[in-house]
């Protein structure tokens, strides 16, 4: 018998570090493990004991990438448990800070880290030095937007600042949202543009089944607020989360993997299966960007991953658009808050996919109990079913090779590992 | 204007170096010197196009054994990117600081960029900062004051 072991070590331009182990045995993979994620567990840990106001500072530091999914979905479920009633245009101000958030973080993978895999490069500065400097200025320019619209609502912190259960601490000027007019009317029509960039590229075929998870919501593209649907025709609440699925451990990883309750089958989670689940909400310049950007819809295809970031960056803008257009600064900011004992649930739609938050609060407005579902943790256990589905048609590859694919088979997944942590490593003595 | 940027993780014990010294920056620095903290150092992407100057402070890991945590480091940016030393990163989605400063100067011109580091030990969440790299703290704020005047 002969056997072949392939390790990842760190999996290049992935979040944080990661690794893949794989073991070929006769032409047939016998182990895959991937062991990529760090669960917000400290967090979890920190934040019981805490009064529920601090609650919005705390939870944005759990991610440097997607601090504002956090929030929401922290936010909103204990603004349900106090029953608090927001201001009007809060909801909209919310949406609109938000999609920032998906416009910053999808414009990084898809021009970052997912370009150069298509293209063939190890990285985006090789993409610019190969002659795509003005396709990599241009990704850079729409995550900005991205980044500078998320500042003028949350404040220019290390994360947003404004976001409070009861509303915002300050509503941002409606000058300053409308200044963003022309810069988003360009990127309306720069993001056809990447969606023309995109179609051509060449991308592995693997439409394998698998189950979709996103939030649904009868009118509008569902992202703060809504209830749970799949591919495979399940419907549930939210509060019905950890009914329906549920965590189990698994022995090569510290994360913990999620399966539905009753078939002990893993779920997709993310851009793809929003854009699928929710193809009737897309915006006109959304359906412009599928069908330039070659998605065919419905599809199970995960390397269809990049094109659904690109339709829903171009419906981000859109609605940013409408929302700017029809601004109106809360008045007041916030609405008054007042606890009361009771379990709070809410789950939004991060840029990689549904997040779930419980929180378990005392009278008081103590915060008793956190529970934090992330959905590269939820994804997790797809990323290995894919990983195992996909790489025995290709083991005879070289080892290199073999890494990039799977490489490419897990960024679809655009995984969030360790939001922990982040280091340069120098490597030469030189002082 | 001179732009100081100090990244890093408040929640990650040595991490929190960079922010803490940009805070103690903001603080004694002299008018015209603005101060920006960054949680994620892609973030210096966006923060190096409209400045003289850019002083980046950083924690940072050399290759096991070859700094003792609190170990400071200055290094000069040269104009076609990073140097060789900011070579690879295990940062935010893999485009750290030095990837991050090699991509801007891909596209664009960089301004005299100076980088602060000082070894981190001590990274995990939730940990507290070392007692190393706390010690560190104030030759690495004097040395970033004196590269901002």
């Amino acid at each position: 018998m002969t056997h072949r072991s392939v390790d990842v070590p760190v999996v290049a331009r992935v979040e944080g570090e990661g690794a893949l182990h794989i073991r070929i045995d006769d032409d047939v993979i016998t182990r895959l493990e991937l062991q990529i994620y760090e669960p917000p567990r400290f967090f979890e840990a920190f934040l019981r004991g805490r009064h529920f106001s601090e609650v919005p500072d705390i939870v944005p530091r759990i991610c440097g990438i997607c601090p504002v999914a956090y929030q929401m979905s922290a936010i909103h479920g204990l603004e349900r448990l106090f029953e608090v009633e927001v201001p009007a245009g809060t909801r909209e101000l919310r949406r609109l800070l938000y999609l920032g958030e998906w416009i910053e973080s999808h414009m990084l993978h898809v021009h970052l880290l997912a370009l150069p895999d298509y293209l063939g490069y190890d990285d985006a500065i090789q993409l610019v030095r190969a002659g795509f400097k003005d396709a990599v200025e241009r990704g850079l320019r729409l995550k900005r937007l991205g980044n500078d619209l998320m500042a003028a609502i949350g404040g220019r912190e290390i994360h947003p600042v404004s976001p409070r259960v009861g509303g915002f601490s300050k509503a941002v000027a409606a000058r300053t949202l409308r200044a963003f007019q022309p810069r988003l009317e360009d990127a309306l029509v720069e993001i056809l543009e990447v969606a023309d960039l995109v179609a051509p590229l060449e991308m592995p075929a693997f439409p394998r089944p698998a189950e979709m998870v996103a939030l649904t919501h009868p009118n509008e593209y569902a992202i703060n607020e809504g209830s749970m649907a799949s591919t495979e025709g399940r419907a549930w609440s939210v509060d019905a989360y950890e009914d329906v699925t549920h965590e189990i451990q698994v022995a090569h990883s510290n994360a913990l993997h999620s399966v539905f309750t009753d078939t002990e089958t893993p779920y997709f989670l993310g851009p793809l299966a929003r854009v699928v689940l929710n193809e009737q909400r897309l915006t006109p310049v959304a359906r412009e960007a599928a069908a330039r950007g070659g998605l065919g819809l419905p599809t199970l295809d995960p390397f269809a991953s990049m094109a659904a970031r690109v339709v829903e960056v171009a419906l981000a803008l859109e609605d940013s658009l409408r929302l700017i257009a029809a601004y109106e600064p809360p008045d007041p900011p916030s609405a008054a808050v007042r606890p009361r004992a009771g379990r709070a649930t809410w789950a939004t739609e991060a840029p990689r996919g549904t997040l779930y938050h419980r929180y378990d609060v005392a009278n008081d407005g103590t915060i008793l109990e956190a529970k934090i579902v992330p959905p590269t943790s939820q994804n997790l256990r797809h990323m290995e079913k894919d990983l195992g589905e996909f790489l025995p048609g290709v083991l005879d590859r070289s080892d290199a090779e073999l890494t990039r694919l799977a490489e490419m088979v897990i960024r679809n997944y655009d995984p969030c590992i360790s939001c922990a942590t982040h280091f340069l490593r120098l490597d030469v003595e030189r002082v | 204007m001179v732009r100081v940027i100090g990244c890093g993780n408040p929640d990650a014990g040595d991490d929190a170096a960079g922010l803490i010294v940009a805070e103690e920056i903001r603080a004694r620095a002299p008018s015209g010197v603005e101060v920006v903290r960054a949680r994620d150092p892609l973030r210096v992407l966006d923060l190096l196009d409209d400045v003289e100057r850019a002083i980046v402070v950083d924690a940072m890991r050399s290759a096991p054994g070859a700094r003792a945590p609190g170990t400071l480091v200055r290094i000069e940016v040269g104009p076609d990117g990073s140097p060789a030393e900011l070579r690879s990163s295990l940062s935010s989605h893999g485009l750290g600081l030095a990837g991050s400063i090699g991509l801007a100067a891909a596209v664009g011109d960089l301004p005299p960029i100076v980088f602060h580091g000082v070894e981190a030990g001590a990274v995990a969440a939730g940990s507290e900062m070392s007692v190393a790299v706390r010690a560190a703290l104030p030759a690495l704020i004097d040395a970033v004051l004196a590269d901002v005047v």
